[in-house]
């Protein structure tokens, strides 16, 4: 299994304070890595924790999640995936990824603290096509940009998708 | 029809600007009427060669479908460059920062990186090969002229963090014969390179590593610009000392207007002025100026969520409600912009610590940067008119606006010329 250590990133300041207009570039980054040896496709999302805590309880400073924590709380993962249920999927060869929480990981500090959510799914067929929908906090600002990169049988793409352009397909 | 009601607004927006701009005039400001002022702007900035020297536009060519030959509703997609309207804007020539985010340090990642970032590169390369009508790929000084004056834009090349270099040195070659003319050592973590400003875990190797030592010169022999935004201050002065040719700051500001680890001292701009460098204004509102408060947005929030139910109990319907109504809230509260007042502020302080030879433009675009006034690549020309306004002359705003960093980019070329020279006799 490949460590991942997604560091920090972001496109100048990056804030993610809740604003509508003027405000800096809006950014989340996947990962998608699929190794035939192994058959394990692994999904990496890297997403700034305030725009989480926005989208899941209307409040970028919350506490109430606790994500990574020791008291966070039963149902924080499944808040997670119902919302990432409505704005990102995965498709293996046409067929939607049950997407189950592997585990998850802050990282960086204050207003830059990511939380990193890790997915893993057996893909035993070899695979012949993936699509991917990220349309991740979209629903709080226009200007959402999600990069996506995709590792596949040694061949690396990366591909930008936000409100307008929610979806692309790759074949392999 | 529509072009012309497009030019009046613009021309009634730029006036309002002016007349709301005018209370804050100093002693050497412009004097004349708002149109007049404005034609002698709009004038000037038609006739100096202007360069924006950092964009993240090709995040923007990665995504699916995006055609940089269409004009794009920024307020729409948030997409802020592509050729309409860098032709409405009057910008001449453009960075095109090939950006790959860091991630872990291993011969893997390193390789998955340089993938990444030839494909980046290669993305920016097919656009201007497929709107030759309207842009060329610019690889020297003197391209941007060149273009301008056969009526089209230059497209340069640069990468934004050192990482996909790796720790293969022989990438530098690589990525300069692809068409490379800056690499930004370092982006918002540490890299091999060097230390980052902004890493959570603070200095790694003291400024620029001994492999990012070799990386600087090795960019001095083939003519590359070493950029020192992003970095910590460290590197700035393991930059100044190690670099050859002068260096560049492609996207930063001052941190005594703004007190921001990202914009650089009094001290780093009286030394980029030493080194003969230059450092480009970035249009990114966190670097411009203090947030202001938004106290009556900050009201409607904490009103709409002392009546909500807990987040966890709500239905689908209750939550898409809710966020519609934060959203609302945002809309009729938007947080006090930037202004190009501020960005001109810090263009004056440059001027007075480091002088006029040594400061431009990086807006980076698609990169976070845009503020009011200088939403995208066709506002650009508003930055001309504040600087009429206060009072520059068409020679100084014809420095800022590229001539500063041309010199830079020569003299970067001339060292490159000189080391192999050596290298050779």
């Amino acid at each position: 299994m490949r460590r991942l250590l997604f560091f920090l990133i972001s496109l100048g300041p990056c804030a993610p304070a809740a604003s509508a207009v003027f405000h800096p570039l809006r950014l989340s980054l996947c990962e998608i890595e699929y190794t035939p040896g192994t058959q394990l496709l692994t999904i990496n999302l890297k997403l700034f924790l305030t725009d989480v805590n926005e989208a899941l309880v209307f409040d970028p400073n919350s506490k109430e999640l606790a994500f990574c924590q020791p008291n966070e709380p039963a149902h924080a993962d499944q808040m997670l995936l119902d919302y990432l249920d409505q704005f990102f999927y995965v498709k293996a060869n046409g067929k939607r990824i049950d997407l189950q929480i592997k585990r998850k990981k802050l990282s960086g500090d204050g207003e830059n603290t990511a939380l990193g959510v890790y997915f893993e799914y057996q893909q035993q067929q070899p695979l012949a096509s993936l699509e991917i929908k990220n349309a991740v906090f979209t629903d709080l600002f226009f200007d959402q940009n999600n990069i996506v990169y995709v590792h596949v049988n040694g061949k690396s793409k990366s591909m930008m998708l936000n409100k307008k352009t929610t979806t692309h397909q790759l074949t392999f | 029809m529509s072009q012309n009601l497009t030019l009046t607004y613009a021309v009634f927006f730029l006036f309002i600007l002016f007349v709301n701009g005018c209370t804050t005039n100093s002693t050497t400001a412009e004097t004349g009427t708002g149109e007049e002022l404005i034609e002698k702007a709009l004038a000037i900035h038609d006739r100096v060669l202007t360069v924006d020297t950092h964009a993240d536009t090709p995040l923007r060519m990665i995504e699916p479908g995006f055609d940089m030959a269409e004009r794009h509703d920024p307020k729409e997609t948030g997409s802020k460059v592509d050729y309409p309207r860098m032709m409405e804007g009057g910008l001449d020539a453009i960075f095109f920062a090939a950006f790959v985010a860091q991630d872990i340090r291993d011969d893997d990642g390193n390789t998955r990186a340089k993938a990444l970032c030839l494909q980046m590169i290669d993305s920016i390369v097919a656009s201007t090969e497929k709107n030759s009508d309207l842009v060329g790929l610019a690889l020297n000084p003197g391209d941007a002229y060149a273009l301008e004056e056969a009526g089209k834009r230059a497209i340069y090349i640069g990468i934004e963090n050192g990482y996909p270099i790796g720790k293969d040195l022989s990438n530098v070659a690589l990525y300069f014969e692809k068409g490379v003319r800056y690499i930004t050592l370092v982006h918002s973590s540490n890299n091999d390179l060097a230390d980052s400003a902004t890493d959570p875990d603070g200095t790694e190797h003291g400024g620029i590593s001994a492999f990012g030592a070799e990386v600087v010169r090795e960019m001095n022999r083939l003519g590359i610009m070493v950029d020192i935004s992003h970095g910590n201050d460290s590197v700035f002065y393991d930059a100044i000392a190690l670099s050859k040719a002068p260096i560049i700051a492609s996207h930063s500001n001052a941190r005594a207007v703004t007190d921001h680890k990202r914009n650089m001292t009094d001290e780093m701009l009286k030394l980029m002025a030493e080194n003969g460098g230059v450092v480009q204004l970035t249009m990114l509102s966190n670097y411009l100026r203090e947030a202001p408060a938004n106290p009556k947005r900050d009201s409607a929030i904490a009103a709409l969520r002392a009546n909500m139910k807990p987040a966890s109990e709500m239905t689908q319907e209750e939550r898409r409600a809710m966020r519609k109504a934060f959203n609302e809230i945002d809309e009729k509260y938007p947080s006090p912009p930037a202004t190009v007042e501020h960005v001109v502020d810090h263009i004056d302080h440059i001027v007075k610590v480091a002088g006029i030879d040594h400061v431009g433009i990086g807006c980076d675009f698609d990169g976070g940067g845009g503020i009011e006034g200088v939403f995208d690549a066709s506002e650009v020309m508003n930055i001309t008119i504040e600087l009429v306004k206060r009072g520059y002359t068409e020679e100084q705003i014809q420095k800022i606006w590229g001539a500063n960093l041309i010199r830079v980019f020569k003299e970067v070329q001339a060292v490159a010329e000189q080391i192999q020279s050596d290298g050779l006799s």
